[in-house]
C-alpha cells in the first residue's frame, strides 16, 4: 500500500488501476432567482461538498484532490474549489483546483480526476461543479475598466486627471455576463434553432422529450431514487423546475423563445428548453483498493471518455452537435454500439438538442459524410434515455450538470447490475458553449 | 430555547427576590461533563445488610469518599438507601429518617438513590407492603429535594444481588450527572447480562449506533452525546430534512443516511449501510417522530395514520427486519422514544399518545426477542424538553409546562440523550423492555 | 498623372472642414466645380503605425490583437490620403454626402505593424448611375518596396450629374429573403463614434443622430468600414493572406441596430477558399451589404 504514512497514490504509473464512482451528492436545483438567489458559487458548492461528506463519513479526511469550476464566475472567486473546501468539512489539507470547460465542466472533472486515479497518483478524489445565474458576476465596463487600470499606472496627479477625464457616461453601464456566444453574437438558443431547424425537429417532437424529462424526475423522486444523491438546501428538498403535473396540452400553449428570427418555424419555447438555474454536485470516486479499505460503496467504472468540436462559427456544424461526433469516436474506440448500453444520458440543453443528436446518428448521410462510416449507428431506445429525467426537468446550473449525471448514471448501472446480476454500461454525452461536447462511458459489474 | 426564568432567578438580587416571594426557584442542574466526579461530595450509605456493604466498597472505587454513618454538618454528594432485605413496614422508618435527618446537608446536584425489591404478588404481605411503601416514600422525598437534587430508586429483579454490575451500572447513571432531569423515578434491573465500561466517559467505545430523526432536537443531541460516549454514529432522517442531518453527521464524524423510516425496506436499507460502512450494528435509537396534534372529535384518518405510521409501525417494522438481517452484533440494543403523554394522555394527542404508549407496550413485548439476541430493548419517555418544537407553545402553556414538575424546569435535549445513550450501553444491559421517564418527575402522568 | 508627394498625412478632420467649406461656397455658387476628375496621385511616405492604435481597432472589432495589421485597419490608415484627393479644389463631386457604395480589396502579404508605409491614392472611373455620379478610389499600399495592399472605393454623389456622363438604368430591385443566421452583431448608438474613435475618420454622419441629421440622414449610421472589418474579423483565423474581399452595401444600417450575418465558408482541397457573407436587418429583413473574401494562394 501506502509508500509512507503521507503518500498521496498508492501506485507507480505504469500499470494502470481503475477509478470508481463511489457516490455523489448535490443540492437541489434552483431556477435562477428562486431558493439560492442569496448563494454564491462558493456557499453552494461547500454546500454539495458537505452533503457529500456527511454520506460518506468523510469528515477531516484528506482527499487526494478536488476539482469542480463554474462557468459563471466572479473575478474573486479565482480559487474556487479551495475556498470551498477550506469552508467544508473535509481536512484543510485536501488540495484543490478549478477547472472550465463550460457545460462540460463537470464531467470533464470526474475524467480528468479519474484519470489520475488510473495512474495511481491519487487514491480518492471529489469532482463537481456549481453555477450560479442568479448571482452571477457584473463586470464595470471596458471602458471604465481601461481607465481604472490606467488610473493604478498612472503616477502623477496631473497623469490621473487627465486618466479620469477619459471617462464618459456610458462607461459607468456595468456588463452582465449572457448566454451569447461570443464569435457569433447568437445566443445558445438561437444556435440550437437553426440546429433543430437543419434536421427538421418537430415542436411535438421536442415538447415530447420535455414531458419524459419531467415525469421521469417525478416518479424518480416519487421512488425514493435521490434519497442518496442529493442533500436539500435553504429549504428546498427538491428541483425547483420540476412540473410533475405539465402534459403535452400545457407544453404546447408556450410561445416560441428561440428562433423567431430565423425564417424557419420557431419551435422552441420555455417548457422544451432548460431555464437559467443555481445549483452544485459532487462526485466521490476513487480506485477500487480505496473504496473497500474505506468501506465505501462501489456504483460504477469510469472507463473511458472523449471531447469533440465542431468548427460553428460560420455555420459549418451546430454549436451543440460535438457530441454527435464524440460519440462515434468513443464508440469505435471501446469497440461499441448503442445495443451495448442499459442507460443514456444525454444532456438535455435543449429537447432539439438531443433530438438533433439521434437524428444525427440514425441518419445514413451524417454518419458517411461527417463521420465516415459505412452505415449510421442507428437509433438510440428511448426506454433507455434520461430514465430518471434530465436537464430539462431538472433545470441546468451549467458546470453542476456533469457530476448530476454522474452520479445518477452510476446510481442506476449499480441498481441493475445488482437486479440481474450482470454487468451493465451507461453512455453520458454532454454539449457544451464553444461547440464542445464530452462524452463518457460507464460500467458496474 | 432559553428559559430566561431559571437564568434569572439564580443570579443576583432577583434570586433573594424570588425566594421571598415564594416564587418557583428552578436550579441550575448537574449535568456530566466528561471527567468530573461522580458526585458532587461524599456518599453516604445507609442500611444493613449485606448488600450495603458490597455497594459501599464498590463506591469507594469510583474515587467516592464513602460514608456508613451520618457526620454532621458534612456536605453530602448523595445517599444511596440499601432497602433489598425489607421485610416488613417497620424495618422503613430508620433509613428513612436517618436519610431525612441529613437532606440539609445535600449538596445541589445531590442523589438520592434507593435500592429495593419488586413487590410482587407471590411474596409475603408485609414484605410487599414494605417494598411498595419504598415507592411512595421515594417518590414523596424527590418532590421536597431542592438545589437540582434528584431522587430515584433501582428495583432489584429476580436473583439480582445489590453488587451485581447491572445494578452498578444503573447506579451510576443516577448519582451521575448523566441522570441530571430524571427524577421520582424506579429502574427494574433484571438478570440480562451488563457490564461496566473500561472507561467510564467512554461507554460506547467500538459501538456503531444508528439514530433516527438525528437531523435536529433531541435526535442531534443524541446522535451527539452517543458520539461523545465513544460511538460511531449512522445518521437518518427524511431526505427533506438532509441539510441539517448533514451539518450533525460532519460535527460528529457520522455517515448520514437520507431515509423515510416508514418505507416498507426502511429497516433493510439501515442494515445494508451499517453491513457496508460499518461492519455491524449494536445500537438503534428510534428517535424520530411526529405529531399531528387535533382534538379526536376533529381527528381525520391522515393526521391519525400518519402519527401512528411514522412513530409506531415504523419501529415494529425495522425491529423486526434488524433482527432478521443478520446486521446487529452480540447485545444489540434499541432504545425507543416514548412519551409522557404516552403515559397520562394529553388533550388534543389522542394519536401522538396512542402511538407513544404503543412504544412502551412494543418494547416490554419485544424483551425477550432481544433478550435472545443477547441484547435489550428499552424506551425512554421524555416530559418537557425545551426544544424548537416546544419553543413554538404558547407562552402561559410553556411557562406552566416547565414548572409542573420537581424540578421547575423543563429538560433539554442532552437529558433524554444521557439516558439514551445509558440504556444503550452494556451497563444498562440488566434493563430490558422498561420505560425510563426523562420528566424532572413531572405531575403529568405521575 | 503627376505626383504630389504630401510631408506627412493629412489631418482628416481639417479635410472635413475644407471639404464642408467647399460644399458650403459651392452652394452659394462661389467656386468653379470642376467636371474632370483631376489626373494626381497623392502619397505619403515613412507612414508609422502607433502599436496601441491597431490594439484599439483589433478590440473593438473583438478581435486578436496581433502584430499584423487587419485588412480594413489598413484602409483606415490610407483615407486620409484618400480624403486629400477628394478634398482638392479640382475633385469634381462633393465630398460630403458621399454614399460608400462598394469597397474592393487585394491584401497581398502581412504587414507588420512596425514596418513604414507608403500610401498612394488616386481618383479613377468617373461615370454615371442611376441616382447621380460614381468614382472609384484608388489606393495602393506599399511597404518595403512592394505593393501590400491595393483597394478600389467606389462612391456616389447622388443627384449630382456631371456633363458628358450617361445616367445609368437603375437596375432591377431583387427581393431579398433572409438567409439562416450565423451571427447577431448588436450596434448600439455609440458603435459610429467607437469606430471613429479607432480609424480616426470622424465623419459627422457616424457620429450621432444630431450631427447625421444636419446632414439629412434621421439617425446616425454605422461605418461601411466597420461592417466590413467585423466580417474580415471573424474570418481572420482562417482566411490568411494574400486575399481578396469585396463589400456591397445596399442599405445603411440605421444605428442602434441588430444585424443578423451570414458568413459561409468553402473549401478547396481541405483548405479555406472562400467566405461569402451577407448582413441584413434582424427584424427588418432589409439587406444591408453582401461580399466575399477569397484566397489568392495557389
Amino acid at each position: 500500500m501506502a509508500a509512507s504514512p503521507d503518500a498521496t497514490g498508492t501506485r507507480p504509473a505504469n500499470v494502470l488501476r481503475k477509478a470508481v464512482v463511489i457516490g455523489g451528492n448535490r443540492i437541489p436545483f434552483a431556477r435562477a432567482n428562486g431558493a439560492y438567489t442569496q448563494a454564491s458559487n462558493q456557499d453552494m458548492l461547500t454546500a454539495a461538498l458537505d452533503g457529500l461528506v456527511a454520506r460518506f463519513g468523510l469528515q477531516d479526511e484528506r482527499i487526494g484532490e478536488v476539482a469542480a469550476g463554474a462557468v459563471l464566475k466572479h473575478s474573486r472567486d479565482f480559487n474556487l474549489t479551495r475556498e470551498a473546501v477550506i469552508g467544508s468539512a473535509l481536512s484543510p489539507e485536501t488540495p484543490a483546483y478549478d477547472l472550465q470547460q463550460a457545460c462540460a465542466t463537470g464531467l470533464e472533472t470526474v475524467v480528468g480526476l479519474a484519470n489520475k486515479i488510473k495512474l495511481g497518483q491519487i487514491d480518492s478524489a471529489i469532482a463537481g461543479g456549481v453555477d450560479s445565474a442568479s448571482d452571477a458576476p457584473i463586470a464595470v465596463s471596458e471602458g471604465l475598466r481601461a481607465v481604472l487600470l490606467e488610473l493604478h499606472r498612472a503616477k502623477t496627479v496631473q497623469q490621473k486627471l487627465t486618466t479620469l477625464a477619459k471617462l464618459r457616461p456610458k462607461d459607468l453601464a456595468p456588463n452582465a455576463p449572457d448566454t451569447a456566444e461570443p464569435r457569433t453574437g447568437l445566443s445558445m438558443g438561437e444556435h440550437q434553432a437553426l440546429t433543430t431547424a437543419a434536421w427538421n425537429v418537430t415542436r411535438e417532437a421536442q415538447d415530447e422529450l420535455s414531458l419524459a424529462s419531467h415525469r421521469n424526475l417525478a416518479a424518480a423522486y416519487e421512488r425514493g431514487f435521490f434519497d442518496d444523491l442529493m442533500t436539500p438546501y435553504r429549504g428546498l428538498a427538491k428541483d425547483s423546475n420540476l412540473r410533475a403535473d405539465t402534459t403535452l396540452e400545457k407544453l404546447a400553449k408556450l410561445q416560441p423563445v428561440f428562433g423567431k428570427n430565423l425564417g424557419a418555424e420557431a419551435t422552441m419555447t420555455a417548457g422544451n428548453s432548460t431555464p437559467l438555474t443555481d445549483g452544485a454536485s459532487a462526485v466521490l470516486i476513487g480506485s477500487e483498493e480505496y473504496a473497500r479499505s474505506n468501506d465505501l460503496p462501489v456504483l460504477a467504472e469510469v472507463v473511458d471518455s472523449e471531447a469533440a468540436a465542431v468548427d460553428f462559427v460560420h455555420g459549418k456544424e451546430g454549436l451543440l452537435m460535438a457530441p454527435a461526433y464524440a460519440v462515434p469516436r468513443l464508440l469505435a474506440r471501446q469497440g461499441l454500439t448503442f445495443a451495448d448500453f442499459d442507460f443514456f444520458e444525454i444532456h438535455e440543453a435543449f429537447a432539439g438538442t438531443v433530438l438533433c443528436h439521434m437524428a444525427a446518428w440514425e441518419s445514413e448521410e451524417f454518419c458517411r459524410n461527417k463521420l465516415g462510416l459505412q452505415k449510421p449507428l442507428g437509433a438510440i431506445d428511448r426506454t433507455r434515455l434520461n430514465v430518471n429525467g434530465s436537464s430539462l426537468a431538472t433545470g441546468h446550473p451549467f458546470a453542476a450538470t456533469g457530476g448530476r449525471l454522474v452520479a445518477t448514471l452510476a446510481k442506476m448501472l449499480r441498481e441493475k447490475t445488482d437486479a440481474e446480476s450482470r454487468p451493465t454500461r451507461g453512455l453520458i454525452s454532454v454539449c457544451a458553449a464553444g461547440g464542445m461536447g464530452v462524452v463518457a462511458i460507464l460500467e458496474a459489474n | 430555547m432559553a428559559d430566561r426564568y431559571l437564568d434569572l432567578v439564580n443570579a443576583g438580587p432577583v434570586k433573594s427576590l424570588a425566594k421571598k416571594l415564594g416564587l418557583p426557584q428552578p436550579a441550575v442542574l448537574r449535568r456530566y461533563r466528561p471527567g468530573a466526579p461522580v458526585l458532587p461530595g461524599p456518599v453516604l450509605v445507609l442500611g444493613s445488610g449485606s448488600g450495603a456493604d458490597v455497594l459501599a466498597k464498590e463506591l469507594l472505587g469510583w474515587d467516592l469518599d464513602v460514608r456508613r454513618h451520618v457526620a454532621p454538618k458534612e456536605r453530602l454528594g448523595g445517599i444511596v438507601l440499601v432497602l433489598d432485605e425489607l421485610a416488613a413496614p417497620e424495618e422503613l422508618a430508620d433509613p428513612m429518617l436517618t436519610a431525612g435527618s441529613s437532606l440539609r446537608d445535600l449538596a445541589p446536584g445531590g442523589r438520592i438513590v434507593t435500592i429495593s425489591r419488586p413487590a410482587t404478588g407471590t411474596g409475603q404481605p408485609a414484605q410487599a407492603a414494605a417494598r411498595q411503601a419504598v415507592d411512595g416514600a421515594l417518590r414523596s422525598l424527590a418532590h421536597e429535594l431542592r438545589g437540582g437534587a434528584t431522587g430515584n430508586g433501582i428495583v432489584l429483579g429476580e436473583g439480582v444481588d445489590a453488587g451485581a454490575p447491572a445494578v452498578l451500572g444503573a447506579l451510576r447513571f443516577l448519582l451521575s450527572g448523566r441522570s441530571a432531569y430524571v427524577n421520582g423515578q424506579f429502574l427494574l434491573v433484571g438478570s440480562g447480562v451488563a457490564s461496566l465500561p473500561a472507561n467510564p466517559d467512554r461507554p460506547l467505545a467500538g459501538k456503531v449506533a444508528v439514530v433516527t430523526g438525528a437531523a435536529r432536537g433531541i435526535g442531534a443531541a443524541i446522535a451527539e452525546t452517543l458520539h461523545r460516549d465513544g460511538a460511531r454514529i449512522i445518521a437518518v432522517d427524511v431526505p427533506a430534512a438532509g441539510e441539517q442531518l448533514a451539518q450533525v453527521a460532519n460535527r460528529i464524524g457520522a455517515t448520514a443516511l437520507q431515509l423515510d423510516i416508514t418505507a416498507a425496506d426502511a429497516g433493510a436499507k439501515i442494515a445494508a449501510h451499517a453491513a457496508e460502512r460499518n461492519h455491524g450494528l449494536d445500537i438503534v435509537v428510534h428517535n424520530a417522530g411526529i405529531t399531528r396534534d387535533k382534538l379526536l372529535a376533529n381527528m381525520d384518518q391522515a393526521k391519525w395514520d400518519s402519527v401512528i405510521a411514522v412513530n409506531l409501525a415504523s419501529q415494529l417494522r425495522m425491529n423486526e427486519q434488524l433482527l432478521a438481517s443478520g446486521v446487529l452484533r452480540e447485545a444489540p440494543r434499541v432504545v425507543s422514544l416514548a412519551s409522557t403523554s404516552g403515559i397520562a394522555g394529553n388533550r388534543g394527542q389522542t394519536n401522538y399518545a396512542a402511538s407513544k404508549a404503543g412504544i412502551i407496550g412494543m418494547v416490554r413485548a419485544s424483551a425477550a426477542a432481544f433478550a435472545d439476541a443477547g441484547g435489550s430493548i428499552n424506551a425512554v419517555a421524555p416530559g418537557f424538553i425545551e426544544t424548537a418544537m416546544t419553543a413554538r407553545m404558547p407562552f402561559v402553556t410553556r411557562e406552566v409546562a416547565r414548572r409542573l414538575s420537581s424540578l421547575q424546569q423543563g429538560g433539554r435535549p442532552l437529558d433524554v440523550a444521557e439516558a439514551v445513550s445509558f440504556l444503550a450501553s452494556d451497563a444498562a444491559g440488566g434493563i430490558n423492555g422498561q420505560t425510563l421517564r426523562v420528566c424532572g418527575q413531572s405531575m403529568v402522568g405521575a | 498623372m503627376s505626383e504630389v508627394i504630401l510631408g506627412e498625412m493629412p489631418t482628416l478632420s481639417r479635410l472635413y472642414l475644407t471639404a464642408a467649406s467647399t460644399a458650403a461656397r459651392h452652394k452659394l455658387g462661389v467656386g468653379q466645380q470642376a467636371d474632370q476628375l483631376p489626373a494626381v496621385r497623392h502619397t505619403v511616405d515613412g507612414v508609422h503605425i502607433a502599436p496601441e492604435r491597431v490594439s484599439g481597432f483589433q478590440q473593438l472589432m473583438h478581435g486578436t490583437v496581433r502584430d499584423t495589421l487587419p485588412s480594413v485597419f489598413l484602409h483606415s490608415v490610407a483615407f486620409p490620403v484618400v480624403m486629400s484627393v477628394m478634398t482638392r479644389p479640382d475633385f469634381p463631386l462633393p465630398l460630403l454626402g458621399m454614399v460608400h457604395l462598394a469597397n474592393r480589396v487585394n491584401h497581398l502579404r502581412p504587414v507588420h505593424f512596425a514596418e513604414p508605409l507608403t500610401v498612394t491614392a488616386w481618383a479613377e472611373g468617373l461615370r454615371g448611375h442611376h441616382a447621380g455620379t460614381q468614382v472609384e478610389l484608388h489606393t495602393r499600399i506599399e511597404a518595403g518596396g512592394e505593393t501590400v495592399w491595393e483597394g478600389v472605393s467606389d462612391y456616389l454623389a447622388k443627384a449630382v450629374y456631371l456633363p458628358g456622363l450617361d445616367k445609368a438604368l437603375r437596375p432591377e430591385r431583387t427581393d431579398f429573403i433572409p438567409p439562416q443566421p450565423t451571427a447577431r452583431w448588436r450596434l448600439g448608438p455609440e458603435a459610429g463614434r467607437e469606430y471613429a474613435g479607432v480609424s480616426g475618420d470622424f465623419n459627422p454622419i457616424h457620429l450621432s443622430a444630431v450631427s447625421a441629421k444636419m446632414l439629412g440622414l434621421k439617425r446616425s449610421i454605422a461605418h461601411g468600414m466597420y461592417l466590413a472589418s467585423r466580417v474580415l474579423t471573424s474570418v481572420e483565423a482562417t482566411a490568411s493572406e494574400p486575399f481578396a474581399w469585396r463589400i456591397d452595401f445596399a442599405a445603411p444600417v440605421f444605428l442602434p441596430a441588430t444585424v443578423a450575418v451570414r458568413i459561409h465558408d468553402t473549401e478547396r482541397d481541405g483548405s479555406w477558399e472562400a467566405s461569402e457573407f451577407t448582413g441584413w436587418g434582424e427584424r427588418s429583413h432589409r439587406l444591408h451589404f453582401t461580399g466575399s473574401v477569397n484566397t489568392l494562394a495557389g
